[in-house]
């Protein structure tokens, strides 16, 4: 089910001893660059550094990585396959008048749009996962108190992740042992395990959460969470690499201007 | 025999709605003791560690510690959890944090140290149990033995004078197991008190000083290991099995064989009582000698270089931070659990062997081989390495 969460990757990456800040601001640059951009080839420019990045300099495996898009991919697909369809234009390549006062067409005008908005998807999928694939969570705690995030946030963001990964386990488990005795077989059988699933899982949630705050008291839980360890200082050959990107790509944003598909 | 650090004087304990768990219990336990606490599942166990650090408040009766009454205030309770180290059975159920430094960093935080403290006491603890080099890995990515670790040196890291766990050993493969027990050991040595539930008679046989067969919310029975589990029927009633050397040392003794002195703890004990049957103390005329090795003080260069030097030598380590050296040195370890008793069995087969172990401990090899040579009349050499000039051990190595 979950065989290799994003997060295992994270922690084994190539860049992970990078400066997390670093990491960072490649990746939220990136995306901002990408919602600055006008034409639909800077994102396209970013994602092709950044899937770079990701595959050579982060180590991630390729078909890993690939199957990270799928999702996003079918997702794009059909809102850029709406765009094309319902916005208008001038110049009509094909046109379906549907009802008296609404019509389908293709134009020129949605061609680019749909182009564009598919782009940008791309760009910013690939800097999300670039953060995601070689920045821990438990980096981005660091670098959110650094930040200057409140405390109560922080904790429960921090509970909360520790807690994913043993309900997530106490899931599977559950879901194998209805696997095991044919709980997927059919389409009723199916529904009446993912419900009793879900209770369950609601149920343990339940009992985590009071085993959690016995194991804080026994501890001497007084409100305070542990202090975070210090992050890596900036090294000079990332700093500039990272500089370097951004500059790179914002120059590719201001160069490309409007410039359309066709 | 030292001060009583915890008592308990008829306590009873009823769960909402549910049945009475704890049925009038009173015991006392001594500073610096090992205590097995042993019986059926729903014996009471859990509920009854749980009193220990206040985290169930007896319905009647009184708990102790360190002879003042237990007191139910916050203030107290902190005072209390602080001296009373709590490890559950589940480690993903202790290990709170995102981390393995900040889940061992919680305690010390919570108790007010200095951020400097919090971390020299974190690395400590994380010496103390095997983990350094684990700071920054979340708790979901590690072994069960090493969860295990985590959440003892999270509770190891607020400096607690007893230790009560949770069934210690639940889940673990056997070495994993052994490991766990020989960290209690370490600790124990270093003047904890350690408390724990078992269903494992054979792990908590040779272990404790003092074991507690539990039955139905009460004590079934409080005595030394040979004695509480000597019992065929308080073991039968506790659904327990008699620990395998006791049972062969009973068959023994019923077939007529007339064994003297103590029960046997230990393979080493069992040895003894059949050499004293067969009025046999070995046909070995040499015993071999146990050389002791403080990784602390030893020279690495100089270890591995008289390693290569000798023949069937049998290596043991004792404590973390002498396995993590053996490792690190790549020397392959035939013992890791029980490791004096295994050298001495070695010694009396003529054959030398050699302890890895650290500072604390050392004297602790001395006082078993002198007890075992005052029981049995037989001496072993023991000699430490760095005295000895390496001819000699070369020589005694090829004579055996």
């Amino acid at each position: 089910m979950f065989e290799e969460l994003l997060e295992d990757i994270a922690q084994k990456n190539g860049l992970r001893e990078v400066n997390t800040y670093l990491k960072l601001m490649a990746g939220l640059g990136a995306i901002l660059l990408c919602l600055l951009s006008t034409s639909y080839l800077p994102p396209l420019f970013i994602a092709a550094l950044l899937t770079g990045a990701i595959l050579v300099l982060a180590r991630v495996d390729a078909l890993t990585y690939a199957k990270l898009f799928i999702l996003p991919i079918w997702f794009a697909c059909m809102s850029v396959a709406g765009i094309v369809l319902i916005t208008g234009g001038s110049e009509i390549f094909w046109q379906w008048d549907l009802l008296p006062t609404f019509s389908l067409s293709v134009t020129r005008e949605s061609i680019n749009k749909g182009a564009f908005v598919f782009c940008r998807i791309i760009g910013g999928m690939s800097a999300l996962c670039f953060i995601s694939l070689t920045t821990p969570m438990t980096d981005i705690f660091i670098a959110l108190r650094q930040c200057r995030i409140p405390d109560a946030v922080l904790d429960l963001m921090m509970i909360i992740y520790r807690t994913i990964f043993i309900l997530m386990d106490h899931v599977i488990q559950i879901y194998h042992a209805q696997v095991m005795r044919l709980g997927y077989s059919g389409y009723r059988e199916s529904i009446q395990s993912f419900a009793s699933l879900c209770g369950a899982a609601f149920i343990a949630s339940w009992d985590a959460g009071d085993d959690l705050i016995r194991a804080m008291d026994a501890r001497c839980y007084n409100g305070k969470f542990a202090l975070l360890g210090e992050s890596r200082p900036v090294e000079c050959i990332p700093g500039l690499t990272v500089m370097i990107f951004l500059a790179l790509s914002a120059t590719v944003v201001t160069i490309s201007g409007n410039l359309t598909l066709f | 025999m030292s001060s009583i650090i915890l008592e308990a004087r008829d306590i009873r304990y009823r769960y909402p709605r549910g049945m009475e768990a704890i049925r009038g219990i009173s015991f006392h336990i001594r500073k610096k003791e090992k205590i097995a606490l042993v019986g059926p599942n729903g014996a009471g166990k859990s509920t009854l560690l749980m009193m220990f650090n206040g985290m169930i408040r007896p319905d009647s009766g009184l708990m102790l510690f360190d002879n003042q009454p237990v007191r139910y205030d916050t203030a107290s309770l902190r005072i209390l959890r602080k001296r009373v180290g709590f490890v559950l059975q589940n480690p993903d159920r202790q290990i709170i944090a995102p981390t393995v430094y900040q889940d061992v960093a919680f305690g010390p935080t919570n108790l007010g140290y200095s951020e400097q403290e919090v971390k020299d006491t974190v690395t400590q603890a994380l010496k103390h149990v095997g983990l350094e080099g684990f700071e920054r890995r979340p708790p979901h990515q590690l072994s069960g033995g090493e969860k295990k670790r985590a959440a003892i040196a999270g509770v190891l890291a607020m400096d607690p004078d007893m230790l009560v766990f949770d069934e210690p050993t639940s889940g673990l493969d056997p070495s994993g197991s052994e490991d766990i027990m020989e960290l209690l050991d370490e600790l124990n040595h270093e003047g904890k008190t350690i408390i724990i539930s078992t269903h494992d008679v054979e792990l908590a046989y040779p272990w404790a000083d003092r074991a507690i067969l539990m039955l139905g919310g009460k004590i079934l029975q409080e005595d030394i290991p040979e004695v509480a589990f000597g019992n065929p029927e308080s073991v039968r009633m506790a659904h327990l099995s008699l620990p395998t050397l006791l049972e062969l040392h009973m068959e023994l003794q019923k077939r007529g064989f007339l064994i003297s002195g103590k029960k046997p703890r230990t393979v080493l004990d069992m040895m003894h009582c059949i050499e004293t049957l067969f009025e046999k103390t070995g046909n070995q005329t040499k015993y071999g000698t146990i050389t002791v090795c403080n990784v602390d003080l030893a020279n690495g260069g100089l270890l591995s270089a008289w390693l290569t030097t000798c023949r069937n030598l049998s290596i043991g380590a004792m404590g973390t931070r002498a396995k993590l050296r053996a490792e690190y040195m790549q020397i392959r370890l035939d013992f890791t659990y029980g490791v004096i008793d295994k050298c001495i069995l070695k010694a009396l087969l003529g054959e030398d062997s050699l302890i890895l172990t650290t500072e604390s401990m050392v004297r602790r090899v001395y006082q078993r081989v002198d007890a075992y040579g005052k029981e049995s009349g037989i001496i072993i050499p023991v000699q430490p390495f760095e005295t000895m000039p390496g001819t000699v051990n070369s020589k005694s190595g090829d004579s055996s």
